[in-house]
């Protein structure tokens, strides 16, 4: 997928309002494949919504979202699954983990779904959590881990992944300045490995990388 | 697929399922065994008349002394049989239809005796005789006919005739391997055929050919003196108990076996019986398939946020169910296995007990009730698949 296009969009619920003053709600953008991108928003003005419309598992939206010029108002299960396995990697800020899990098998959930091995090798997984710090939590469980250990956590989740473009919903909302930017580093890394691009959001604190376009929502 | 698995198998209430799985088993086993227990006893009913199902009753004009000083035919007219037809219980009717020829026929037992008797054949419709439709058959040209003969011959010739001579007693079996001279006479003609004994029957007293073989002889011999009305009638109703049948015959001065008719009352009432237990059975089964889907919809429930998580990380909601359809459609194999298992232990036991009463009986095949219980199994599976399906897939849609 090269790109993504919003057209007019605007959540229903802001549908009342007469003052929407946004870089990206009714106006139309373009988010292309290969580049950097910041969303920064104030809390409540839709940036969790953004991101579930793009990604296909909200549909209470005015407006279009077309991927290739393709709407995807009527996008069948099967395609919204092979977007999700393929094409868009997102890092929920609600990390979306599963507590019952181990640190690492939250992520070969993940790994396992696109190839028989694994889309990342093992080696690399391990690597990424000794670069992030959290090596000796491998094989601890989810649940008993703390909020940024767990984001971290995601993060390599959400590389594990054959994708054309990853949102980072506030990635680095419970991280210190050190661990940020190892994983600005791992994110960019991964991403231009695979030639894709990246849509990060904030709230304030952002993840820092060489942004090619910030919008303001 | 092992890590989705250990994910979602979180909550799963083994108090619910062993619940659903021992009242499914309740259920399946009565069904199971209301069908093999008619089968059986449908065997031990005509066990005694393979060819000759109990349903099929024989009615006949009542010869009374003033029938035969008045002459009057106790044939049965086209307008009678028509009439008779029409009634609302009756389900299938046949004539017996008469030879009009001259039938002898010479029995050897070698080096014992030398039978040789005038007799005569009758024939009914094909359809109500139960006879390997290959054995009962006559093809125009050949020597050979199938023959069935009352077991009266049987039973008269080895108690009473045998018996007094000192000859040996005949079993069904040597005399079914055994041939029948036959030499058929009339219209200025006569032919030998080699008659075939493929079995004895207590209902009819009558020796039996198969139609196409009476229809081509009575063209071929047939001398024109006898009538070709039939003076019997072969007929299938739907409900044996029926008083308008009695009333009937007793208004048009037919006559049936009485006996007949109440064994066919009593297969009548044993298939309502059984009815009444399968439907009981079938009750059970849909209630522990609502208990099967009440767990696995609390079971979905409790799990939603994984499953949904699962859908939103990649997973098609086809991975995602398959754990649960997997999880019931196991138990619903299980169920059967388990169920044919019981089924045989008990029909093991109570065939035991039926041999002592009928030592010839011979069980019928577990078939049908196999074929039961795995359409059973097939629809309930179909049924479990798609509402889990719905389940997850309202998961997707974010409905709940």
């Amino acid at each position: 997928m090269e790109k993504i296009q919003l057209k007019h969009t605007l959540p229903n619920v802001f549908m009342a309002r007469a003052d929407i003053h946004s870089d990206i709600w009714l106006q139309e953008v373009e988010f292309e494949k290969d580049k950097l991108y910041l969303v920064e928003a104030n809390s409540g003005t839709g940036k969790s919504s953004l991101c579930s419309f793009i990604y296909g598992y909200r549909q209470d939206y005015q407006g279009e979202i077309l991927f290739d010029e393709q709407s995807t108002r009527n996008f069948s299960v099967k395609q919204w699954v092979d977007i999700r396995k393929k094409h868009f990697s997102l890092l929920w800020q609600e990390l979306r983990m599963f507590p019952e899990l181990t640190a690492m098998e939250n992520v070969e959930i993940k790994n396992k779904l696109t190839g028989m091995m694994g889309f990342q090798k093992k080696k690399t997984i391990v690597e990424w959590f000794e670069q992030l710090g959290i090596a000796d939590k491998m094989d601890s469980k989810m649940g008993k881990m703390s909020f940024g250990q767990q984001q971290r956590v995601a993060l390599i989740r959400s590389l594990c992944q054959p994708f054309d473009f990853i949102f980072v919903d506030e990635p680095i909302s419970h991280l210190d300045d050190t661990n940020s930017e190892i994983m600005g580093r791992l994110l960019t890394a991964e991403a231009k490995r695979q030639g894709a691009g990246i849509i990060a959001t904030s709230i304030g604190k952002h993840i820092e990388l060489n942004y090619d376009k910030v919008f303001r929502l | 697929m092992k890590l989705v698995w250990k994910l979602l198998r979180q909550h799963i209430s083994i108090p619910q399922f062993l619940g659903f799985f021992f009242a499914n088993l309740v259920g399946v086993v009565i069904i199971l065994l209301g069908v093999q227990f008619y089968n059986d006893i449908q065997a031990v009913y005509n066990g005694e008349d393979s060819f000759m199902k109990a349903d099929y009753l024989i009615v006949n004009k009542k010869i009374g002394a003033m029938n035969t000083i008045a002459g009057k035919s106790n044939a049965f007219t086209d307008g009678e049989i028509d009439e008779f037809k029409s009634q609302g219980f009756v389900e299938k009717l046949g004539a017996f239809t008469p030879s009009s020829f001259d039938v002898r026929a010479s029995f050897n037992i070698e080096g014992f005796t030398n039978f040789s008797t005038d007799m005569f054949f009758e024939s009914v419709p094909d359809e109500f005789v139960d006879v390997a439709s290959d054995e009962w058959k006559y093809d125009e040209g050949s020597t050979d006919i199938p023959i069935i003969l009352p077991k009266n011959y049987l039973d008269l010739y080895n108690f009473g005739y045998a018996q007094g001579k000192g000859l040996p007693k005949l079993s069904e079996g040597i005399l079914g391997a055994m041939k029948l001279k036959v030499r058929i006479a009339g219209n200025g003609k006569q032919g030998d055929f080699d008659g075939k004994i493929v079995g004895f029957s207590s209902r009819l007293n009558t020796i039996l050919v198969p139609e196409s073989f009476m229809q081509w002889a009575n063209k071929e011999y047939s001398n024109g003196i006898s009538s070709k009305e039939p003076t019997r009638l072969i007929m299938e109703v739907d409900n044996p108990t029926d008083d308008a049948i009695t009333s009937y015959l007793q208004d048009n001065n037919y006559e049936t076996d009485e006996d007949k008719l109440d064994a066919s009352k009593t297969t009548f009432m044993l298939r309502v019986i059984v009815s009444i237990v399968m439907a009981i059975g079938l009750v059970i089964s849909i209630l522990s398939f609502y208990i099967l889907m009440l767990s696995v919809f609390l079971l979905v429930q409790k799990n939603s946020s994984k499953l949904e998580n699962l859908l939103l990380i990649g997973y098609s909601p086809a991975k995602v169910s398959m754990p649960y359809q997997a999880l019931t459609v196991g138990l619903n194999v299980l169920v059967l296995i388990l169920a044919l298992v019981i089924l045989f232990a008990v029909r093991s036991i109570y065939l035991g007990m039926f041999e002592s009463f009928f030592p010839d009986l011979v069980a019928p095949s577990v078939l049908p009730s196999i074929i039961v219980g795995v359409v059973l199994l097939i629809v309930v599976s179909i049924f479990n698949i798609i509402a889990v399906h719905n389940k997850v897939m309202s998961i997707w849609k974010r409905k709940d």
